[in-house]
């Protein structure tokens, strides 16, 4: 009797130190659970980069003590119940879905995925075969977009805990061991490092009995490293990466910034940055300004944080929280020169293709905005936007759940409620304060993946400030105003702080 | 419905494979109403517990399918670029600044055999979406530059793309499957064709009279909203939208007499095989669709055999999947395996073909058969939890035979796959002489027979 007391007191002491966020939804037909650790890839050991991504891939991709990972698959087919991990820089992610109809039935196997997974060894060699295959293969082979953002953060935080993919590096995948993954499970998933988020139709027992059982996680206190911040570079540093077979030159740039949602002026930026280029949206200023007046290239964005998945995401995912942050510009592939060759006869003696402009043209926009400031018209405009379009966050109830719980981290109770109520409070002057105070581009990283044969002119045009006048094909050349031609000669000539370009087979990036 | 669902959940609790959904009716829990206006469009809604949001889409049936003429592939997909380019009401800037104005998401796609133009934001402001896409879908009047110029964004998509091999692939892989049906080019259209645009302005002009025509559209708007507030401002909006005189003939696949083979040389991804078999135009009323989707689900989901041999045990295989698409022509059935060693190519299709063979000779479990479309139903019923996807949802099946309740008819006919269906469904589509195998490898030939 005695001992069940004490029991219960301890218990509730574990308990009351777990972080738990609720959506209750009574009339939803699911439940959606999602445990967020605050350890990401940064807590990775130097040498082992991608250990935390193996092990939240061994959890949710391999077995638990009572059940193979085929068993747990042929259990939860006729449920449909879904289940994933995602690792970012400072946090992992694991959700959970299943039809409240067989939620009893799922929650021993969500539990003994989390608390008491296998580790098989048969399950590690396939996890750590795809994950070396991504490092290997993979990210320099499907999407050079993508290629040149993770290309980017290896640059802007060279030497840190950020700069590794999560996924980890060529050399580090391969030392990775199953003990490894079983010691990092045991020091880094603990439970105290766990925030529980729950949505849906569920019962306040069976939330009960999820605290009680996450208990049973490893009772460490996780040594986490600290998040450090990107470097600034000095001036513009270009790296050129070469590969074969490119169609076109995939562009990211990125600068340190010193504030994250945390901060009183993230609204302002927001406002700044969605004037700037809204992702996927063609009422930003690169868009309208590249896209749909030159049409060089698909779309152009800017970013006051990392925005994953841009490539496939209309609206930002949440599960991304991060301490260090940094401005970027996203210029989707632009054409080359070996291709523009190809097309147009008149263009047959162009030396390069339309990065430089490209770039050139995007930075001027920023620094516009820095010189110039946002109009109280377009603020107006801007701010009436983003109060509405952020409600689509949180369309779903796992996003709404998922920005809640990013909320957090970041010291905020509810994101997307506070943002509306700073926009609501927000002045011009605030936004172009916030400009001048956090962004510039006379310092920044540049990522271009493109085609071999562009690699050597694209390079000495930038190293020497080249004019880069814009090669139109004449059917687009013979209709455009004087004004954009006038503009494009600014733009051809227009001085970036370049400092330094250099080339890198696309074979030796994350090494 | 919920009532329905909550006494079929008491009722069935406990039975695993056999869930309440299975008892259903309708996977969808809300009604669909539907409104034919006189001019041939039709105006659906489902009210939707999201509240102050909506979402309003237009499907418009046109897609790569109906890009019948020579030198004009990739055309459907270049006129969704076109429709935001400006009308004289609201012309490109201002289209930009009033959308802008309503803060919702908007955007548009294109497919095979439609173009979707959506909207999701704030519910008060479904006036102005419906007066925004009336404007342009009756009186879309750009510029032959401005038309000139969006030409380039299409290419600069290509460019993205084709950063893929497997978009590289797939390209190879539709022109070889077909001869002479439009889906033989994909929705982007051939590279030549997309460098060619710019000239293409009268066509242009051509294309929209054509097919921006009501009986080719359908609204569907889901949401915090009411039907008879939709249908008339759907009246009031889209009342005067002239019905078109254009009816799109496409041309027939020839039937396929032997396999056919395309290879992509590449080593810088994991080698790749796709077996392409050609299976039937999508129906809600024949069971041949139904008993694909629950045969190559049995067949080739993580809890296959074949799965489990090849990605789990001999780990030979990295990922594998396979499925077959709904299209309104016959279109392809899909099996993809990614591979770790080239040399295993020919291995991994004989063991592919062996599981096909299985179940031709001896069938499925019974209970196999149940789960599985107790699968299907759940996935679909997890799915649906905001407008955006129920009215993604409804727009596939309006797509694939104009009338929203297909959504509801397919689900029902899943009830009624049998083992006998599966085997029919094995027999008559996996033949050797409907095949298409595609390979990516560093060598330059796939090597696969």
């Amino acid at each position: 009797m005695m001992k069940a007391f004490i029991l219960t007191i301890v218990l509730t002491a574990v308990l009351c130190a777990q972080e738990v966020v609720e959506l209750k939804q009574p009339n939803s037909n699911k439940v959606v659970i999602k445990l967020m650790f605050r350890n990401g890839s940064i807590s990775d050991p130097k040498g082992k980069e991608g250990l935390t991504y193996a092990t939240a891939t061994m959890i949710t991709q391999g077995g638990t003590k009572a059940m193979t990972y085929s068993e747990i698959k042929d259990k939860t087919y006729p449920w449909a119940a879904a289940y994933g991990s995602h690792v970012d820089k400072e946090v992992t992610i694991f959700t959970f879905a299943v039809h409240v109809d067989f939620l009893d039935q799922f929650y021993p196997i969500i539990k003994g995925l989390i608390v008491t997974p296998s580790f098989a060894e048969n399950d590690f060699k396939r996890v750590m075969k795809n994950q070396q295959n991504y490092v290997d293969q993979v990210i320099r082979a499907s999407s050079d977009e993508e290629y040149s953002k993770k290309s980017l953060e290896d640059l802007l935080f060279r030497g840190t805990r950020y700069q590794s993919m999560v996924q980890g590096k060529s050399e580090s995948v391969k030392g990775i061991t199953l003990d490894d993954v079983k010691q990092h499970y045991a020091a880094m998933f603990t439970r105290h490092n766990v925030t529980i988020g729950i949505a849906g139709k569920y019962s306040p027992a069976f939330l009960k009995q999820l605290k009680a059982d996450l208990a049973a996680l490893s009772g460490v206190k996780p040594a986490l490293p600290a998040a450090e911040p990107p470097s600034m570079p000095n001036g513009m540093d270009v790296e050129i990466i070469a590969k074969d077979g490119a169609f076109g030159s995939a562009i990211f740039a990125g600068t340190p910034l010193a504030i994250t949602r945390s901060s009183i002026d993230f609204a302002a930026l927001m406002v700044a940055n969605s004037y700037l280029g809204e992702h996927r949206k063609s009422y930003g200023q690169l868009y309208q300004k590249l896209r749909e007046i030159r049409s060089m290239n698909y779309g152009d964005y800017s970013y006051i944080e990392w925005y994953n998945g841009g490539g496939e995401n209309m609206l930002p995912p949440s599960g991304v929280p991060r301490t260090s942050n940094y401005f970027s510009l996203w210029i989707r592939p632009v054409q080359i020169a070996k291709q523009l060759k190809q097309q147009y006869k008149e263009l047959s003696d162009i030396r390069i293709g339309h990065a430089h402009f490209a770039l050139r043209m995007a930075v001027r926009e920023v620094d516009l905005l820095i010189k110039n400031g946002i109009s109280e018209k377009d603020f107006d405009a801007t701010r009436t936007f983003l109060r509405s379009y952020m409600k689509l966050y949180v369309a779903s109830p796992a996003e709404q759940l998922g920005y809640l719980m990013d909320s957090r981290f970041y010291g905020r109770k509810d994101y997307i409620k506070e943002m509306d109520a700073q926009l609501a409070a927000l002045t011009a002057a605030d936004v172009n304060n916030a400009i001048k105070k956090y962004w510039r581009t006379d310092t920044m990283f540049v990522t271009i993946v493109t085609d071999r044969s562009e690699a050597e002119g694209l390079a000495k045009s930038l190293k020497e400030n080249t004019p880069s006048p814009m090669s139109y094909s004449n059917v687009v050349k013979a209709g455009l105003p004087k004004s954009v031609l006038d503009e494009d000669d600014i733009v051809a000539a227009y001085k970036l702080n370049v400092k330094n370009v250099r080339i890198v087979d696309s074979k030796e990036t994350f090494k | 419905m919920k009532s329905l669902l909550t006494f079929a959940a008491v009722v069935l609790a406990g039975v695993i494979w056999n869930g309440p959904l299975m008892a259903a009716e309708k996977i969808l829990p809300y009604p669909i109403h539907q409104h034919m206006m006189a001019n041939g469009l039709n105006v659906v809604t489902v009210q939707f517990d999201s509240p102050g949001l909506a979402s309003f889409f237009i499907d418009a049936r046109v897609g790569s399918r109906n890009e019948v003429e020579e030198g004009v592939t990739g055309f459907a997909h270049f006129f969704e670029h076109m429709m935001f380019r400006g009308t004289d009401k609201y012309p490109r800037d201002t289209y930009n600044d009033v959308l802008k104005s309503i803060g919702a998401g908007a955007n548009a796609n294109t497919s095979l055999d439609r173009t979707i133009y959506h909207m999701t934001g704030d519910a008060t402001k479904l006036e102005t979406m419906f007066d925004l896409e009336s404007d342009r879908f009756m009186s879309l009047n750009y510029s032959e530059h401005d038309f000139k110029t969006e030409a380039g964004a299409v290419k600069g998509e290509y460019t993205k793309n084709f950063a893929s091999p497997y978009q590289q692939s797939y390209e190879n892989t539709m022109n070889t499957a077909f001869v002479k049906h439009p889906y033989k080019h994909t929705t982007m259209g051939f590279f030549k064709d997309i460098v060619d645009m710019p000239n293409q302005y009268t066509y242009s002009l051509e294309f929209f009279n054509r097919y921006y025509r009501p009986e080719y559209a359908t609204i569907v708007v889901v949401g915090d909203v009411t039907p008879d507030r939709v249908n008339a401002l759907a009246e009031k909006y889209f009342g005067a939208w002239k019905h078109g005189t254009y009816v799109s003939v496409v041309p027939v696949e020839p039937k396929q007499d032997a396999p056919r083979y395309t290879h992509l040389q590449n080593g810088n991804i994991p080698p790749s095989l796709s077996l392409n078999y050609k299976g039937p135009a999508f129906s809600d009323s024949r069971i041949d669709m139904p008993a694909l989707d629950v045969l190559t689900t049995i067949l080739f989901s993580p809890t296959s055999a074949l799965y489990k041999k090849l990605v789990i045990q001999e780990q030979k295989v990295r990922s594998l999947g396979g499925g077959a698409a709904d299209a309104r022509d016959p279109n392809l059935i899909t099996i993809q395996a990614s591979l770790v060693n080239k040399a295993d190519l020919q291995y991994v299709k004989d063991e592919i073909l062996k599981a096909i063979g299985e179940i031709q000779a001896n069938g499925v479990d019974e209970q196999l058969l149940a789960k599985t479309k107790s699968l299907l139903k759940y996935s679909f019923a997890m799915g649906i939890d905001n407008p955006s996807t129920i009215a993604n949802s409804l727009c596939a099946y309006i797509t694939l035979t104009g009338d929203p309740e297909s959504l509801n008819r397919m689900y029902a006919l899943y009830n009624n796959v049998t083992i006998a269906d599966l085997k029919m469904a094995a027999d008559k589509y996996f033949v050797p002489s409907g095949l298409t195998v595609a390979t990516i490898s560093a060598d330059a030939e796939g090597g696969v027979k």
